[in-house]
Parts: structure tokens; C-alpha cells; sequence
């Protein structure tokens, strides 16, 4: 059996609209995922492993979460540029953006800011 | 960048990305207390010290414009002339500059007392304990965009519960649309005077590059005149363009309508360096100083005073703004989807994807596209105001244009109406092309032209097609007369009735005329040709 963590997840600045405009989630990821961070089942039990980052949390919120427009949420593999992270209050460029090791529940919290004026 | 290899030749270097933060350490760089908690431009601050910095640039941008005499002794005493107006969007920026004004100048002081343990906070002098800075009731103004975008839906009422929650700073919230810019209702609750029948229904034929004012469908609704007038617009840039100056002309007159004295903007350090770069692709670099800071006097109404239209975040990003929302627990509606998510093509749009994109990887670039801007000026001093975004003009527009481009034949006439002479055609040919105005004959206004009265930047918002040839194309040369906004119609009107009790230049032709023309107009003073 796989372990996994508990992640919790929430969205400011409208950014909840693209995922089903709710603003909280907890999520459970598994410790270790592909380092390709693909989250299809079979890639998780096959794949060569690495711990969650963040990296992996935002392919999982793609393709299990995220409910329209997938450019507005991601590009070139990471967040789009104007989508702030907070990993625990902290701003992710003080914890190593995508490649902070994601613990148990951790909180991520994803600001858009793509809207404002 | 720290490694700068060649990747054509050597396919495994990689640009190793540059640290966001100066330092070795995490620790705040200005209490060197706490761990930081945001990275601001490379700087990193704790949460505690992130609120003082955001509310000191803040404070230091707004202030010295808040006294009309800006030498004064500002500390001392903040008094504006008028009251204050806000335009609010429901997006980032502008959602923090409400929190920022409520808290700064509005924020009761039992409230404060209550956290400060019996103090006043920021001692008697600060703007906070004393008496409201402006004058009367703070306006909150929300332009509602959703006529121009039938598959949005109408927000105001989202917009004022985040209003609403500021009972301590009793906003008024003031709702606008966007169509209220054709509505002859709307323009006479502000103010804006009566206009004539002429003037009610002056529209503009889009059909060249003179603009010519015609008579126009009165009989439809100030949403279907708005729907018209951005449907006949050449291209996907124009349509945001002339939306983004309906709004800010609506704001202006609002607020003069409420004798204010200041309007706030919620432009931050980004959004600023987004306009400033969009504004000069679209031609309106002559006006680059107004996109910091402005003035704006009514034209028509001569007992209005001066705004001072003040973007107090323009030293703030949009990050500092979103954090700030975030932790102050701050509402954030989003902008319309449309307005702001759409037009992927238009030059607005495409600015803003590079600037936010540019700010991630390169945090100081953008304050420095502001700083540069701000150190620019004319070469030349203003001539005008332009009539439709109310900006200032240059001298000598449309002849600098008319040696510039380069025109087809179906805008000919145009063209040599200045003093130069396509070389393949002759003097007659010019006369004639110049004399073949459908308009010319029927109008019965002295003001055949919008041209004259525009900017650079608006002339070629209204003119300027897609080398692609849009859809926008073809519905504009359909429906070629469309009613203008209010403001415009009344500013021709007034420009108008001075222009009768001065009628003996407009007697005159407005074309080029052909030599044989000439002589026959000087036949009599000639004298007869010897031998």
C-alpha cells in the first residue's frame, strides 16, 4: 500500500472560478510520484519515483481538479506567470518554487492575479 | 542568469534560473528579525513588516497631490478642495486601493483604540485620528462592462457587498455602465447639459479617414448605440481601447459630477508599466505622462475644478497587492473574464501575457519600464485636448500622417487634403477626388470632421483596419454611422455654435483646388495676357 499526505489547497483572487469555483480543498497525494509527474494510476505504480513537490501538485490539480482552461492555470509546466503560491503563509520563492517537498498537511494557497487593475 | 552557455552547441547547458531573493539568508531585511514570508523585487520581508512598507509607498505616492497647493506644509494638515472618488473594478489592485483608503483615512478610531490598548495609533497627527481628509461622502465607482459582452453577467451587486463592508468609511457606492456614455439621461444627472437636436444625433461615418460627422439613428437605446459603436471599430485592439476610454471618461465625469477633487485609480507598478508599453504601441506616446498622473478640467462646465486623477499603488506590484488582499483577508470579486481574460490578439493583452511574464523572471524590469516612462516628455507642447479620450494632442497630427503613410486610393482624398501630391496623379484628378464627399453637400454642421479634434492614438483607433482584414471590417463598413459618446457630441456642439458666430473661414472651400479653379475664382483681378 502506497502512504500519502495530506495537502490542503486554496485559491484568492478569483482563481477558485476555474475549479468549480470552490475555494478550499484537502487533497491526498501519495509520498512518492513519478518523477515525469504524470498522475495516471498505472504512471504511479510504475514509474521511477521521487517525493511530492509542489511540481507534482500542480499537474495533479490539472488533471484531476482544474474544470476549464487549462492556460489560465499552467504554463510551460509550472503555474502561469501572475499566479502567486503561498506554501504556509510563506511565499513559494523563499521555498524553492515547484521543487519544495510537499509534508503533511501543508497548506498551498494559489493567487490570481492575472485579473486585476 | 549565472550561466550563459550557447545551447546550439552545447545541447546539455541549461540556464540555470537566478535566485529570487538577495542574500544567503531567509530573514527579513528590515526588522533582520523574523523569517521573511514574500519576496518583493529580490528583497525579502517578514508579514509584519510587508503592511507598513505597502502602506508607506502608498501614503508617500497620495499625499503630496492630497493639498491643492502640493508645496504646502502637507504633514500638518491634509485638506483637499473636494471630495474623493474611487474607481473600483473588483480586480487585485483596485480591491487593495479600497482596503488601503478605508484603513489609512476612514478606519474608526474606537476600533483602533480597541488594538492599540488605549492609544491612538500613528499619534494625533496622522490622517487617521484627525477629521476626514476630503470633503463630503467618498464615492466607490463601479463600471459595470457586461452590455459590451452579452455572455457575461451583471456584477454589480458582487461589487457592492465588497462596498458594503466598509460601514466604518460609509462609502457611497455610485454603480455605472457602460452604455451610460450614450445615454442622454445619465449625461443630464451629471450635469451635463442639454444638448441640441443636431448634436443629439451626431454620428460618424467610419467609411475614411476623415471621419466625417453625419447624422445618425437617434431612435436606438444607449445599449445598442454602445453595441454599434464598438461593433464598427476596425480591429480587436480598438474594441478594449475604446472601452478602456469610455470607462475613464466615465469615471471623470462622475466624479465631477460630485465635485471631487481627486480620483483614485487602482493602477499598480504593473498594470502601470502594461498601459505605459500598450499606450505607445497604439500611438498615444504623447500622452505617456498622463498614464502616471493627470489633471483633467470638465470643458463644458466652467464652475467644475480640477481632478486630480492619482494612482497611489503605481509603486506597488501586483503581487504586493494580491498578497495584501490575501492576508488582510480582502474580498477579490475578479474582473470581468471578458474584458480583462479575453482579446488574445489585441495589443492590451498581448502586453500584459509578456509584462506579468517578464515580472516573474525579471521582478525589476518592470519598475524600470515605469521609471523610464516617467522621465519622458513632447518634444513639442500641447496643442489640444483630444475630443474622445480627452488627452492631450499634439500639433500638426494629421499632416505628419498624411507624409507618413501610405494610402490606397480609396483613401484619397485624405491624403491630399495636406499639402502633398500623390505623383502619379494629376491636379484635377486631385480635385475631383477631394470635391466626391457623400457627405459633403447633406451636412449642415460647419464641423464636417472628427479628424481634426482627435489624438494620434484615437484617429488610429478609429481608422487604422487589420492588415488581415477582420470581421470587425465588414460590419463597420455596413453600419458606417454610428453615434458617438455623449461627451464627444457635446464638446462638437459646443465647438460648434462658437464656430457659427465665426463663419467667414468655413465659407471656404476644404479642398485642394485645381489651377483652372483658381482663375476662375480670381478672373476679375486678372489682368489680360499681353501679346
Amino acid at each position: 500500500m502506497t502512504s500519502t499526505i495530506s495537502i490542503k489547497i486554496e485559491f484568492g483572487g478569483g482563481l477558485e472560478l476555474l475549479f468549480n469555483n470552490q475555494k478550499s480543498y484537502k487533497i491526498e497525494i501519495p509520498s512518492l510520484v513519478p518523477k515525469d509527474n504524470s498522475t495516471d494510476a498505472e504512471s504511479l505504480s510504475t514509474k521511477e519515483k521521487k517525493p511530492a513537490d509542489v511540481n507534482y501538485l500542480i499537474h495533479h490539480m490539472r488533471d484531476h481538479m482544474l474544470k476549464e482552461r487549462v492556460e489560465l492555470f499552467m504554463e510551460k509546466d509550472t503555474v502561469r506567470p501572475g499566479i502567486l503560491v503561498l506554501i504556509n503563509d510563506t511565499d513559494w520563492e523563499l521555498e524553492g518554487e515547484g521543487e519544495y517537498l510537499l509534508k503533511d498537511r501543508d497548506e498551498v494557497v494559489f493567487i490570481s492575479t492575472l485579473h486585476g487593475g | 542568469m549565472s550561466s550563459c552557455e550557447n545551447p546550439n552547441t552545447d545541447k546539455d547547458a541549461l540556464m540555470t534560473r537566478r535566485q529570487k531573493f538577495d542574500g544567503k539568508t531567509k530573514i527579513c531585511i528590515k526588522c533582520k528579525e523574523n523569517q521573511g514570508s514574500i519576496v518583493v523585487r529580490y528583497a525579502v520581508y517578514c508579514k509584519s513588516c510587508f503592511f507598513p512598507l505597502v502602506q508607506t509607498r502608498f501614503r508617500k505616492t497620495l499625499e503630496p497631490t492630497i493639498n491643492p497647493t502640493p508645496d504646502g506644509p502637507r504633514r500638518k494638515a491634509l485638506k483637499a478642495g473636494g471630495s474623493l472618488a474611487l474607481g473600483l473594478s473588483g480586480g487585485t489592485n483596485s480591491t487593495a486601493l479600497l482596503d488601503l483608503v478605508a484603513k489609512t483615512y476612514y478606519a474608526s478610531r474606537s476600533a483602533e483604540d480597541d488594538t492599540g490598548k488605549g492609544k491612538i495609533r500613528g499619534g494625533t497627527e496622522h490622517p487617521r485620528n484627525s477629521e476626514t481628509v476630503w470633503k463630503g461622502r467618498p464615492a466607490v465607482c463601479y463600471v459595470e462592462v457586461c452590455g459590451a459582452f452579452p455572455t457575461e453577467e451583471d456584477r454589480i451587486e458582487s461589487i457592492r457587498n465588497i462596498v458594503n463592508r466598509y460601514t466604518d468609511a460609509n462609502f457611497e457606492f455610485v454603480p455605472l455602465r457602460l452604455e451610460d456614455a450614450f445615454d442622454p439621461s445619465w449625461w443630464q444627472s451629471i450635469g451635463g447639459g442639454d444638448l441640441t437636436t443636431s448634436a443629439r444625433s451626431l454620428g460618424l461615418a467610419l467609411t475614411n479617414e476623415d471621419l466625417l460627422l453625419v447624422d445618425a439613428t437617434p431612435q436606438c437605446t444607449s445599449l445598442e448605440a454602445l453595441r454599434a459603436y464598438l461593433a464598427s471599430l476596425p480591429t480587436k485592439t480598438a474594441f478594449y481601447s475604446a472601452i478602456q476610454i469610455l470607462i475613464r471618461l466615465l469615471l471623470l465625469h462622475t466624479a465631477a459630477a460630485r465635485k471631487a477633487s481627486h480620483l483614485l485609480l487602482g493602477t499598480s507598478l504593473t498594470s502601470l508599466s502594461i498601459n505605459l508599453i500598450s499606450g505607445i504601441a497604439q500611438g498615444a506616446g504623447f500622452a505617456v505622462a498622463a498614464e502616471a498622473k493627470e489633471e483633467w478640467t470638465p470643458r463644458l462646465d466652467s464652475s467644475s475644478s480640477t481632478i486630480r486623477v492619482i494612482r497611489p499603488l503605481r509603486d506597488v506590484g501586483m503581487k504586493e497587492c494580491a498578497i495584501w488582499n490575501w492576508w488582510c483577508g480582502v474580498p477579490v470579486a475578479g474582473k470581468c473574464r471578458s474584458m480583462y481574460g479575453g482579446g488574445a490578439s489585441a495589443i492590451g493583452a498581448l502586453t500584459r501575457d509578456f509584462i506579468v511574464g517578464l515580472e516573474t523572471d525579471y521582478p525589476a524590469t518592470v519598475s524600470t519600464i515605469a521609471r523610464t516612462c516617467s522621465k519622458l516628455s513632447p518634444k513639442e507642447g500641447i496643442h489640444s485636448v483630444c475630443i474622445l479620450c480627452e488627452r492631450p494632442a499634439q500639433y500638426g497630427i494629421q499632416e505628419w500622417k498624411a507624409q507618413i503613410s501610405i494610402r490606397s486610393y480609396h483613401n484619397a482624398s485624405g491624403a491630399v487634403t495636406g499639402n502633398t501630391r500623390p505623383p502619379h496623379l494629376s491636379e484635377d484628378e486631385i480635385a475631383s477626388l477631394t470635391k466626391s464627399d457623400p457627405y459633403d453637400s447633406s451636412s449642415s454642421s460647419p464641423l464636417h470632421s472628427l479628424t481634426p479634434h482627435l489624438c494620434y492614438a484615437c484617429h488610429t483607433l478609429l481608422t487604422s483596419r487589420s492588415s488581415r482584414g477582420t470581421a470587425a471590417l465588414t460590419s463597420a463598413q455596413e453600419s458606417d454611422k454610428v453615434t458617438l459618446p455623449l461627451w464627444t457630441r457635446s464638446t462638437l456642439d459646443h465647438l460648434n455654435q462658437h464656430h457659427a458666430s465665426a463663419t467667414s473661414i468655413s465659407s471656404l472651400p476644404k479642398w485642394k483646388m485645381s489651377q483652372s479653379e483658381m482663375r476662375e475664382q480670381i478672373k476679375d483681378f486678372l489682368l489680360p495676357d499681353e501679346g
